[in-house]
């Protein structure tokens, strides 16, 4: 939501170059890996764990990230070549992860101790756990780009070159979201 | 308020950024390898079906070409009965008739007919196949009814004792 208005603010030219390099490379394991190179896909793994952990984390408890950040590239393996366009790869495991996070919030409804578990073992956690979870509390297009700056240590061009987005928005959110978190922090604004 | 250092890395690091990347980078991904499932062998699945279908090929071309092979014999076996057999037809009344109008012969005369003179080979082949395929069918039914009558049989026996 916050994202799409943001994405009106860039050209698509300059969106085009940034993201030039990165496509190409995923053209080319994709189509390797279509093709039965199985290596390819431990080389996207690699190249796209980061990511996905980072969006997971963003949404899922800590203690499920691991095993669902596995489980999604094994779905994306298995179902690689339902994808149209392979230069899409990134924007497309970003999907299926952000949809599996939904998916387990809906399950984890039906399950509401081990829920509260989960979340208990994550808040005796250090300081790291509550900023994570101060983070977790903005609006969601914030919160994942935030994961991945702060947490995942990718920069802005790449967040944007991966996730799809154009660089604008991902600019603007990590601002306006890292504005909230100081906020949240108590930081002051200025500083 | 410059905020190269958010977006990219460069420029002045902001201390706070810097902080809560410290802080955060606990929770870091940390490399995993990826098992992915094994690549199923269809080799021997397909070995089979290829040598049943060869099979199933060797079976219909075997069929097809077996009685070709086998005709001569039979037509020997057919010819042998049909020819002794005793013309009555010319003492009949019928065909001293015929002699006299020979327009109704055609229809009336029973002429002795064999296998070998009034057949094709081709429809004497087809004849003696269906003949062949039609005995093995009425073999069939004989063995299965007896099979059925020897299985009735005891419980019969059983059922009369019971009774008895």
């Amino acid at each position: 939501m916050y994202a799409t208005a943001d994405m009106l603010l860039t050209s698509p030219q300059a969106h085009a170059a940034e993201q030039s390099q990165e496509p190409a490379i995923e053209v080319v394991l994709v189509k390797a890996v279509l093709q039965g190179d199985r290596e390819g896909f431990s080389r996207l793994y690699d190249r796209y764990a980061p990511l996905v952990h980072g969006i997971l984390l963003a949404r899922v408890p800590r203690a499920e990230v691991d095993d669902l950040v596995q489980d999604i590239f094994l779905h994306a393996f298995k179902k690689l070549h339902t994808l149209r366009d392979a230069a899409a790869f990134g924007p497309w495991i970003a999907m299926i992860a952000r949809n599996r996070a939904v998916d387990f919030h809906r399950r984890s409804k039906e399950m509401v101790e081990i829920n509260d578990d989960l979340r208990g073992s994550e808040q005796h956690d250090s300081r790291a756990a509550e900023i994570l979870e101060l983070i977790r509390s903005l609006p969601e297009a914030y919160r994942e780009t935030l994961v991945l700056r702060l947490v995942e240590g990718m920069t802005g061009p790449e967040i944007a070159a991966r996730t799809g987005l154009t660089a604008a928005s991902v600019r603007v959110n990590l601002h306006r979201g890292m504005k909230l978190l100081r906020k949240q922090l108590g930081f002051m604004e200025d500083l | 308020m410059n905020d190269d250092y958010l977006w990219d890395k460069t420029g002045e690091p902001d201390p706070q950024i810097q902080q809560l990347e410290e802080i955060l980078g606990t929770f870091r991904y940390q490399p995993r390898p990826l098992v992915l499932p094994q690549k199923r062998n269809y080799f021997p699945l397909l070995a089979i079906a290829a040598s049943l279908l060869l099979a199933l090929l060797a079976g219909a071309i075997w069929l097809r070409v077996r009685p070709h092979s086998e005709a001569p014999k039979q037509q020997a076996n057919i010819a042998e009965p049909a020819t002794p057999k005793p013309i009555e037809t010319p003492k009949s009344p019928e065909v001293r008739s015929a002699s006299n109008q020979p327009l109704l012969a055609p229809k009336r005369i029973h002429k002795p007919r064999s296998a070998s003179s009034v057949l094709p080979a081709r429809e004497r082949e087809e004849a003696l196949m269906a003949k062949e395929q039609l005995m093995i069918a009425l073999r069939l039914t004989t063995e299965k009814l007896h099979l059925v009558h020897t299985r009735t049989q005891p419980n019969q026996i059983k059922n009369q004792h019971r009774v008895g």
